[in-house]
């Protein structure tokens, strides 16, 4: 099971079942009048196919030593992670705080924790860049942009 | 007279000051994105989608225009200057380029790049205007079987030039198809795969997508390693080029103004696969073919041509036939409908102000990036030094504006975090994002002509083979996906696969 790509298409298997199950499960209809699960049902069908056949032809393969290694070898893996839980957190409470505060409290983050700068540099950078942003885009493109409880815009 | 005629509504339209303006800023952002790593031209046209939305509908798509010809003079400056392309097709410009500045003749590099972007583009206009109006009337006699195999003709294309193994290609092309078709079926008016959210009914955005697939993928993908630029110390003087470098490469300019064009009309194909064409002809024909890769100015003349005469073929398919070729155009298709505008066979004779105004803003746009490229290239070389770890933070903030002005809805954020994490996990076991985006365009289309087709033909599959357009269509379609079972015609694939990724 070491085999990179048998994880994958293990994924995509999934993902075609579920396809291929939403169109039966809308009605696939018949061929003079095609229903609206018709392509779900056969490009779920196909997924899975051609899935299977990525499996197949991963499984029979002979496996260089340490494939899966060199995918995830050397990488910072902290970084990648804290950016995307900061993406999510700021996404979720981007309606609350609104867009300056939340801009803000995120590019801190993205400037101090993941590559690290001075405070200074961190927060002159934060502040201005989502000023810019929010000129350019909320005043000049008129954007909507939620205010948040400060209720600034 | 006719064409003149529409020349002229097309020059009157480019050249207003509105219009100018924003030609002016797309060809701007698009050589900054070209320089700068980390964000390409798809990932810049969605981020800027929504600032077209307040824009008339010619000023913005004059804008998006701008932004993917300008990204492809901006890619050659990284390439040579660096040694790191801005983007895919100025990958191969890197060969003779940075060796051309290694041998202090950097300038004359940018220079040719420059110039032959500049020539390259011209021509491929041209091309486009004179091959555009012949094609839409062509186009008018297509009926629902021949818009569904002209698609299966172009997904089939893109796959077998997709990087590496043609089954994943696949796969995705029919994972954007089902992504395509969630939301309110438009023949049974059913919601499909909506999980009973609102936000769903419309379907997925193309810009959640997009900005997931190309932006976030691509910032995780840059943080996880370090990245270190070298940039060549070097004074850059005598951008002009000798007469001795124009008579060396007025062949190469030429061909790959041509073959740029051409493959530029080929679904897939695009500036990557002409840039990388040009380069082997180059070779092929030099009668010094050890000169390459050692500073040969050819080397950058040649796919630098290629590569921007390639957007102006790319335009053919998706104003003529409204049928976008690569994933750039697929993002142009969107913008022309977010502003009511079905490009297609008769987009010319209901929107002749839109359709010839942007043809003719691209000459115009031409003219800027020269101006642009040559006397100001310093401070392309200054940006070229901002550090990723200032970049990165301000690509993600811009993303995620982006992606929410276009709909006011924190659920397309979650989306394209979730195709930041797809397209990451994608690129890491080898699965490529265009035939995904391609097909997940091109989805509706694809389903609605197909089920049409089968009522029209009470269910006969022969409607795809009796009608000589569709029968021609799927029969190229099936020899390309039969080919690799032929080992000569595989290892052909294999070859231009690995030199892309290499």
């Amino acid at each position: 099971m070491s085999h990179k790509d048998t994880y994958s298409s293990l994924f995509w298997i999934a993902i075609g079942a579920g396809s291929f199950y939403e169109g039966y499960r809308l009605g696939v209809g018949d061929l003079h009048n095609p229903g609206p699960g018709f392509i779900f049902f056969w490009m779920g069908l196909i997924m899975i196919g051609l899935s299977l056949s990525i499996l197949v032809r991963d499984a029979l393969r002979k496996f260089p030593a340490g494939e899966m290694t060199s995918v995830w070898s050397g990488i910072h893996w902290k970084k990648v992670i804290s950016v995307l839980i900061s993406l999510l957190l700021y996404s979720y409470f981007f309606t609350t705080l609104g867009f300056l505060l939340s801009a803000t409290i995120l590019l801190v983050f993205l400037f101090k924790a993941v590559e690290p700068q001075r405070w200074r540099v961190a927060i002159l950078g934060a502040v201005s860049s989502a000023l810019v942003a929010y000129l350019v885009f909320y005043v000049w493109l008129g954007s909507q942009l939620p205010k948040g409880f400060l209720e600034i815009g | 007279m006719d064409l003149w005629h529409y020349v002229g509504i097309g020059f009157s339209v480019a050249l207003h000051p509105v219009n100018l303006f924003y030609c002016f800023l797309g060809v701007f952002i698009g050589t900054l994105i070209g320089v700068l790593p980390g964000i390409g031209p798809v990932g810049a046209m969605s981020l800027l989608l929504p600032a077209t939305f307040k824009s008339s509908p010619e000023a913005g798509i004059i804008m998006l225009a701008g932004i993917y010809y300008g990204a492809m003079y901006g890619g050659s400056t990284t390439s040579i200057l660096v040694n790191i392309p801005g983007e895919a097709a100025s990958v191969v410009t890197c060969l003779d380029g940075y060796q051309m500045a290694r041998k202090g003749r950097a300038g004359p590099a940018l220079g040719m790049a420059a110039f032959g972007s500049f020539i390259a583009g011209t021509l491929s206009i041209v091309g486009l205007m004179l091959l555009a109006p012949p094609l839409s009337k062509l186009a008018l006699q297509f009926g629902p079987p021949e818009y569904f195999t002209l698609m299966v003709l172009g997904l089939t294309i893109l796959i077998y030039l997709a990087h590496g193994s043609i089954t994943k290609a696949l796969l995705m092309a029919a994972f954007g198809i089902v992504l395509g078709a969630i939301g309110m079926d438009e023949i049974a008016s059913t919601p499909r795969m909506t999980f009973g959210r609102m936000e769903l009914l419309d379907g997925v955005g193309l810009v959640p997508i997009v900005m997931g697939l190309f932006g976030i993928s691509e910032v995780f993908l840059n943080i996880e390693r370090e990245i270190r630029r070298d940039i060549f110390q070097t004074k850059i003087r005598g951008l002009f080029p000798t007469a001795k470098d124009w008579l060396d490469c007025k062949g190469a300019l030429a061909r790959g103004s041509l073959l740029g064009f051409f493959l530029g009309i080929l679904p897939g194909g695009g500036g990557v696969i002409a840039s990388f064409v040009s380069y082997a002809v180059e070779k092929r024909v030099s009668k010094h073919p050890d000169r390459f890769g050692h500073g040969a100015i050819e080397g950058v003349a040649g796919p630098e041509s290629a590569n921007n005469a390639a957007t102006g073929g790319a335009f053919i398919p998706l104003l003529t036939l409204g049928i976008p070729p690569n994933v750039v155009m697929a993002m142009l298709l969107g913008a022309f409908m977010v502003h009511g505008i079905q490009p297609g066979p008769l987009m010319m004779k209901q929107n002749p102000g839109i359709f010839w105004g942007v043809i003719s803003s691209m000459y115009i746009g031409n003219i800027i990036l020269l101006i642009l490229n040559l006397p100001l290239i310093g401070i392309w070389v200054q940006i070229l030094k901002v550090p990723y770890r200032i970049l990165f933070p301000l690509i993600l903030l811009f993303c995620l504006i982006g992606v929410y002005t276009v709909s006011n809805a924190v659920f397309d954020i979650y989306i394209m975090i979730t195709f930041g994490v797809v397209g990451y996990l994608m690129k890491k076991f080898e699965y490529e994002g265009a035939p995904l985006v391609l097909a997940f365009v091109l989805g509706p289309l694809f389903e609605v002509n197909l089920r049409k087709s089968l009522i029209l033909s009470h269910g006969d599959f022969s409607i795809f083979i009796t009608r000589p357009i569709s029968a021609c269509s799927l029969v190229l379609a099936l020899l390309l996906l039969l080919s690799p079972l032929i080992p000569a015609l595989s290892k052909k694939r294999e070859a231009i696969a690995k030199d892309e990724i290499s």
